[in-house]
Parts: structure tokens; sequence; C-alpha cells
């Protein structure tokens, strides 16, 4: 699921913005975690990104290790140069193409760090939490919704007894 | 080449199995949809939106589904797709195919080509579709290493294929009781709902006699696609296969 969050946004980006990836087409880039245990590819073929886990292919053409958290700065715009400054990434391969995948991660809007936690673990309960929020207002807005029907039924009832589900539809 | 296949846990000539399954399908196509329901509890749906959504396909683009049945995925196909795209269901099998089309109609969907055709000859040329999609049909073709060729043939580079398929329950227990119920249970249920219990016997074994993960794996593989992975869905009953031209 995490792998396809990634891919899906990213293409829905580039198909939303008519983003030219042709020059990325037939690259392989590979990012690999110092902190977590998850290797990505992304690989760019047919105007498109597929994000992979596993492959088979001998050789990338970029290969790029960070950490969580630098992984996490590419999305939210961080700049290679910073990045490579402060030693909190290494780059094997073109810089360049590198760039060109960061440049689009940064412009996708997807809670990446939401997803990263499925890896780390640290935000299992903040999600739990929020699906029962949502379970809870969910069952709250029906509550509302079945007290106001009701409500409305009966007021419809004893003022227009014809117009009412009970009646409408019916021959007098 | 083999003289030889299975159909079901029976060994049968290879020239004789695309006609056994064909009269399978022509005795379950109406009421396909209704079984696929009854014995998943709907949970195919499931299956088929996590393929539509793992499908990457985009608008304008071409998709071919391959043993498109009755035409659920094609609808959803074509939905992604938009107006500037196409989509092509093909199957063997003309009453699937009668059947598909009753169904896009009733669904509103009326620009979808439909192409009776076997897996293993596919009439396209070479570098056609951007996505080929095969679901819960792969396991009836007698040579799936040469519909596999096909399928790679058809796709542009960069297409993508993807596989749903019936697969190896990964859990034991799971798998036990996988067993009693598509053996007892599914072939029980053709006969009440469908009034055949053959097919539904045939289809229970099929399931048994399709390649596993790692097998379909490398056949994909081996069929000329440059990446292929798979993902288990519902503990390894169903997997789906994508694999990539490159």
């Amino acid at each position: 699921m995490f792998r396809l969050a990634i891919e899906k946004s990213l293409n829905h980006l580039i198909n939303t913005n008519s983003i030219q990836t042709e020059r990325l087409d037939d690259s392989l880039i590979g990012i690999s975690f110092h902190d977590i245990d998850l290797k990505l590819f992304f690989m760019f073929a047919n105007s498109r990104v597929f994000v992979i886990e596993n492959n088979a292919q001998d050789s990338v053409d970029v290969d790029i290790t960070l950490n969580k958290k630098a992984f996490l700065s590419l999305f939210n715009g961080a700049s290679f140069e910073e990045l490579i400054e402060n030693d909190e990434i290494e780059i094997n391969g073109s810089i360049k193409t590198a760039q060109q995948l960061a440049d689009l991660m940064a412009l996708s809007s997807i809670d990446i760090e939401e997803l990263v936690s499925q890896y780390t673990g640290d935000i299992i309960a903040h999600q739990l939490g929020k699906t029962l929020n949502v379970i809870k207002g969910k069952s709250i807005q029906d509550t509302g919704e079945i007290f106001e029907n009701f409500k409305n039924e009966l007021t419809t009832l004893l003022v227009a007894p014809s117009r009412s589900k009970i009646f409408k539809n019916k021959a007098s | 080449m083999e003289k030889t296949t299975h159909f079901g846990f029976q060994q049968v000539d290879v020239d004789q199995k695309q006609g056994l399954v064909k009269g399978v399908f022509d005795s379950v196509a109406s009421k396909y949809d209704l079984m696929n329901d009854v014995m998943s509890l709907g949970t195919h749906r499931l299956w088929k939106n996590y393929t539509i959504a793992s499908s990457n396909v985009s608008k304008g683009d071409k998709v071919l589904d391959i043993a498109g049945g009755t035409g659920d995925l094609a609808i959803k196909f074509r939905k992604k797709v938009g107006d500037s795209g196409k989509v092509i269901l093909s199957d063997i099998n003309g009453s699937m195919l009668e059947e598909g089309r009753k169904n896009l109609i009733n669904h509103g969907v009326i620009d979808v080509d439909f192409i009776q055709a076997n897996a293993e000859s596919l009439p396209f040329e070479d570098n056609t579709f951007d996505c080929v999609s095969i679901a819960f049909g792969l396991r009836n073709v007698t040579h799936k290493n040469i519909a596999l060729k096909q399928m790679h043939r058809v796709l542009k580079k960069g297409g993508s294929l993807l596989v749903l398929e019936f697969s190896k329950v990964e859990n034991e227990m799971l798998e036990k009781i996988y067993d009693a119920y598509s053996f007892n249970l599914i072939p029980k249920l053709g006969q009440f709902f469908a009034n055949d219990e053959d097919s539904y016997q045939y289809l229970a074994e099929s399931i048994r006699k399709h390649p596993d993960q790692e097998t379909l794996k490398a056949m994909a593989l081996d069929a000329g696609f440059g990446f292929c992975e798979y993902h288990n869905l519902s503990g390894g009953i169903v997997a789906l296969h994508k694999a990539i031209k490159t």
C-alpha cells in the first residue's frame, strides 16, 4: 500500500500537471534507507513512474542512500545540495536524474510521514486514533441524521399527511 | 510440445482442453457474476478494485482486458482512460462476451470494443497497449507461456501486465479451510445457484493446478518482461502479478 500510494500520487501529479517525464524514461533509481528495512526502486517508463520493491535487474542508474528524515524532507522540498552538505544523503550515479525525481516528490501532496510510519511503527496509535475518530464522527453524524429525518417526517405527517412518506403515492 | 495437459485434475489431450473449457464457460456464463459474488462472498470486487488501483492506467491509455468475461474490469478501465483512451475486451468464449456486452450496456458503457480471441494468438499489432489485464482467466489457458509472450508482444515499452488469479494460500490452517470450502461447498453452491455442479468442481480443481506465485513470476520474466512482482490478497487465495515490459 505504501508503494502504491507513492506511485499513485506521483503519477497523478504527472498526469494532472502534464509534467514531461520522457527525459527520465528508462531510468531506474534505487532508494535505500539507513534506518528502515525498506528499499524502493523508481522505474520511469512510458511517461509514468512505477514504484517497486524488488528489482530483477542487476544495475540501477542512480542509487540513493539516506535516512528516513532526509527522505521525508525531500517530499517537503529540501534541496539535494543541502542534504549532501549535511552528509544526510549518498548518491551514486547522475545527480541530475536524482534531482528530477526529488523535484517530483517535492511537488506531490501525499502524507508521506503517515505512510512511512507503517515501517517505523511510531504513529500506529495516531492512525488508530484517527480511524476511531472517523467512525465516531460518522456515527454521531448518522444518529443526528436519523433524528433529523424522524423530526421532519413527524412534522410532515402532522402538517400535511398526504406528503408524508407513509401516504405518498397512495390513492386516497 | 506436450501432448496432454490438465483439465482440473484430469489429464486430457492438449487439443481437447480448449473445447472443454469452452463447455464450462458456456454453461456458467449467465450466472457467472452471481456465482462470483456467492463463492467469494463479494470479495472478488475488492480484488478487482485493487487491480484497477495498481494498474497505473491514465487518461488516453489503451487497455486490453483478456478473458474479460462479464466486463467488470473493462467498465472500471473505461472510466480511467476517459474519452481519449480505448478499452478492448477480449474473450475466447462467445457466451461470456455476450454477457459482457449486456452488462456494459446496463452500465451505460457503449464504446468498449469486444473481440473474440484466443490469448495464445492475440490479433493485435506489436506495442499497441499501455496495459493488458487478465483476471481469473490465465489458469484456463492451455499454453500459458505462449499467452504471456503474446501479452508482452502487444504491450508498449513501459506497459504493464496485470494478472489477477487464484494462487497458493500462505497459511496452512487457512489452506485447510479453503480446501474444504472449495471442494465441498463450491460445487454444491454451483448446483444450487447455477444447476451445474461439474463446472464448479472444475473451477475448484483448476485453481489447484495453476502455477503458484513464484512460478508465475518466473514465467512472466521468461516471457520477456523486465520486471515482475506479485502481491498476495486474502492470504494468497488470490495474487496480483504486475509485470512491466522494459
